[in-house]
């Protein structure tokens, strides 16, 4: 050992403080930064005794990240469907706001029930015939906002995959140089955090999963399985929008390369994700609610329907028209029927009706003797509308009920599945808010942490040119006392 | 060993639940203005469609209060005409029994039964919001045909039955030539079929048999009128017409005794008719009253099982609406305090 020795020791010391000094401040700049991991500088003794930053590494834990994403693709799951369901409630809206089409049945049979009583009022009939005019068209307005609904997750669907399809591109750079860096043995703490950050945004999209190789290449899956990226290659996501829905319309499915992963045909459909979400929004509930609008509307238009009094199986539709058709609705008309149900315009006053036909026969004349109190067919519509009628079981609830009953049962179901996404999307965002907070705390940066590291670099730093400057004093000395030596 | 907490786990769980505790406290002062949950659908869930069932029952059940409200008036109007009928009517009958100077008496009983078929044909015509009463369903139409009318369908019938048995009209001086019998045999077979079957319908009256029926109740419907084609109206009509038209003050005393005798039996069948018309309506009236009796306890019912799916716990909201807001203080404070704790604050 020698002071040349210790003067490189003290110059290495110095060297490494500051790259230590650059990952503390690199720490602190990300501090806020969710996805930022802490950089760890790993630094060993060289040969001479001296010290240097050999790597620097970042904290991490795939199982706590794989949970975030998890949680992440479930949230987007529920936020996607509740998005959805709240245009649906508005539809319904809350009970006693007189805003769903049960209430309006309601308000419907309340009106003929007071017109029964004085048949002979034309104020009550045009009454119950606002009444009746005010139901279809709220079925008709549900039908379209239905119908938006499904557009509007269809066109959600269609940026979901182009923005999953950007992703990828991404995260296949990015991907590509932690390959290369981890090589080289360079510096790719920065390029695993942007390629976590990318995942995190996928699964927001897409429910994924990943593995990870040792050379620092990564492959991507579904949550069903489906891979997106592998072996360097990113999975082509292709989904074509359809522009307009109707009732009857079934929406394209999504492929992976070209493994259909959403819809009725998928053998590998995905689970999570705003893609996942918007999908079974679009083909499932949707189509159901659709599907009990319908039936409302069926058995409006049947229970209002008109027998002739001279030829019992000659039945024409009356108050209620499938379109103004006065044949009643056939099987293959129900889907989309509560889109198409008007009032009928022989009783319309706005379309030069009469109001006073819905007592006395709008097809047949029930009325023969004329007289102005007949209620034969008020009491027979308010019959009908008491009794039990069997209702298609693709509306997903009871299949014999009264029509106020089956009307009152959608509500009950549109507000079940509001009920069961809302308190899912609270159990996923508590889930997803406790893996953040649990990585963070893995992976994150403390502030107070990295200051007392600053202040211990800052020490050596301090001790380190003290050596310097001793050794410097220490030569200074020797060479004064050569040089009085020599002069003596 | 030591434990590690992120910087942003610091701040994030701090964030988190100021939000959350301000949009719950959001929906608890709602709560607590309004009484009911602050989304009752979303509290309610599937038993959505139950509340909707109960509000349906409550709505119509309010209407059968309203329209009952009406069928109440129309039936005391009708009761209120009835006493009037049975007033005339008993009138009439204590002239006709009480009667003894016979000149004098029929003049006198012939105006007293003309102005009791007026009052009799204007009390059957009677109306209510429009609609006639007594016309059974067809309550366009005005049920009795004026009989003083001139040219009316019903004097005319009175009038020819009349003359094409005596062979002479109810003016003429030859009326007092009537006997006992044959005026007898007139009135059993050519005057009391004026009175009855397709005669009644095509000249006196155009009520349709078919009364008016209301709900009254969900499982309830009754007769709410009564018709002009009652046999009681029909019999009062006969004994008015027989004593006001048929000449009474020309005729001998004997053939008089006759037709006031027929009166006499036909008022009093009319009477008891009345009578009987007057006690079904009063049942029905009573109906009415005991179907809105029970409405109204079952309203109470309905009303408070809609309560009970709606109305949130008052004092639990306003204790949350309390909770709430200290621990959002609690969390104000705690930022606060945090904010200042740092390390960096002690470097110099």
């Amino acid at each position: 050992m020698n002071l040349t020795t210790a003067t490189h020791i003290a110059q290495s010391a110095l060297s490494t403080v500051s790259a230590e000094s650059a990952v503390v401040s690199r720490n602190i700049s990300g501090v806020n930064d969710a996805s930022f991991s802490q950089k760890i500088a790993n630094v060993i003794t060289t040969f001479d005794g001296g010290s240097e930053v050999a790597s620097v590494t970042n904290a991490q834990n795939q199982a706590l990240f794989g949970n975030v994403l998890s949680a992440t693709s479930a949230s987007a799951t529920q936020a996607a469907l509740s998005s959805g369901l709240t245009s649906l409630l508005n539809i319904v809206g809350e009970p006693g706001s007189d805003t769903s089409p049960a209430e309006k049945l309601t308000d419907l049979t309340n009106a003929i029930q007071q017109y029964e009583a004085t048949p002979s009022s034309s104020s009550l009939a045009a009454a119950a015939v606002n009444a009746a005019q005010n139901l279809a068209s709220t079925l008709n307005n549900a039908t379209n906002t239905v119908q938006q609904v499904r557009e509007q997750a269809d066109t959600q669907m269609a940026s979901s995959v182009a923005s999953i399809n950007s992703l990828l591109t991404q995260f296949k750079n990015v991907n590509q140089q932690i390959v290369t860096g981890t090589a080289t043995g360079a510096d790719v703490t920065d390029l695993q955090d942007t390629r976590n950050s990318i995942l995190t945004q996928l699964s927001q999209q897409i429910g994924i999963t990943t593995t990870t190789n040792t050379n620092g290449d990564m492959s991507v899956y579904t949550d069903s399985g489906v891979a997106l990226f592998q072996g360097g290659t990113a999975s082509t996501v292709t989904f074509q929008p359809t522009q307009t829905y109707t009732a009857g319309t079934t929406g394209n499915a999504v492929y992976i390369d070209g493994i259909p992963v959403t819809g009725s045909s998928a053998t590998m459909p995905i689970q999570s994700g705003t893609l996942a979400g918007l999908a079974t929004l679009r083909d499932n509930v949707t189509v159901t609610y659709q599907a009990q609008l319908d039936e409302t509307a069926n058995g409006l238009i049947s229970a209002f329907a008109e027998t002739d009094p001279t030829n019992s199986s000659n039945t024409l539709a009356g108050l209620f028209t499938n379109g103004g058709s006065t044949a009643l609705p056939t099987s293959s008309q129900l889907t989309g029927l509560a889109g198409n149900i008007t009032v009928n315009a022989a009783v319309d006053p706005s379309q030069g009706g009469n109001p006073e036909k819905l007592g006395n026969g709008i097809n047949f004349n029930f009325n023969t003797s004329n007289q102005a109190s007949f209620d034969t067919q008020l009491k027979q519509y308010l019959t009908n509308l008491s009794a039990t009628q069997s209702f298609s079981s693709a509306g997903g609830i009871s299949t014999s009920n009264t029509l106020s009953g089956y009307a009152a049962a959608s509500v009950s179901w549109l507000d079940a599945e509001q009920q069961n996404v809302t308190s899912e999307s609270a159990y996923q965002s508590t889930l997803l808010s406790t893996s953040t907070t649990a990585l963070s705390n893995t992976t994150g940066v403390n502030l107070d942490d990295e200051m007392s590291q600053m202040l211990d670099l800052e020490n050596s730093y301090s001790a380190s040119a003290k050596l310097l400057t001793t050794i410097s004093s220490m030569f200074a000395d020797l060479a004064n006392a050569i040089d009085q030596a020599t002069a003596a | 060993m030591s434990s590690f907490i992120s910087s942003y786990s610091i701040t994030w769980a701090l964030r988190q639940s100021v939000l959350t505790a301000q949009s719950n406290l959001a929906q608890a002062q709602q709560e607590v203005s309004t009484g009911t949950y602050a989304d009752v659908g979303l509290a309610l869930g599937a038993q959505a469609g139950q509340d909707i069932n109960l509000r349906n029952q409550e709505a119509l059940l309010q209407t059968f209060t309203s329209t009952n409200n009406l069928a109440a008036t129309n039936l005391g109007t009708t009761q209120n005409v009835l006493s009037g009928f049975q007033t005339t009517a008993q009138n009439l009958l204590t002239a006709l029994v009480g009667g003894t100077n016979q000149n004098q008496t029929a003049s006198a009983l012939q105006q007293q039964a003309q102005s009791a078929l007026e009052s009799l044909i204007s009390g059957l015509n009677t109306t209510e919001n429009g609609n006639y009463l007594f016309a059974g369903t067809n309550t366009a139409v005005a049920p009795i045909t004026d009989y003083g009318a001139s040219g009316s369908a019903n004097q005319a019938a009175v009038n020819s039955a009349f003359s094409s048995f005596f062979g002479f009209s109810q003016s003429s001086p030859s009326v007092s030539s009537i006997t006992a019998s044959q005026m007898q045999s007139f009135l059993t077979t050519q005057f009391a079929p004026l009175f009855q079957g397709t005669n009644w319908s095509s000249d006196w009256s155009s009520a349709s048999s078919t009364t008016t029926t209301s709900e009254i109740s969900p499982s309830m419907t009754v007769s709410t009128s009564v018709s002009a084609n009652n046999s009681a109206f029909q019999d009062l009509a006969q004994a008015y017409t027989m004593l006001s038209s048929l000449g009474t003050q020309n005729l001998s005393s004997s053939a008089l005794q006759t037709v006031e005798t027929n009166a006499e039996n036909l008022l009093n069948a009319g009477l008891s008719g009345l009578t009987s018309v007057q006690s079904g309506v009063g049942v029905t009236q009573s109906d009415i009253t005991t179907a809105n009796n029970q409405m109204s306890v079952e309203l109470n019912v309905l009303s408070t099982q809609v309560g009970n799916l709606e109305n949130v716990n008052p004092y639990e909201a306003s204790t949350e609406v309390t909770n709430l807001q200290t621990q959002i203080e609690t969390s104000y404070s705690l930022t606060s305090q945090l904010s200042q704790l740092s390390l960096v604050k002690y470097l110099s």
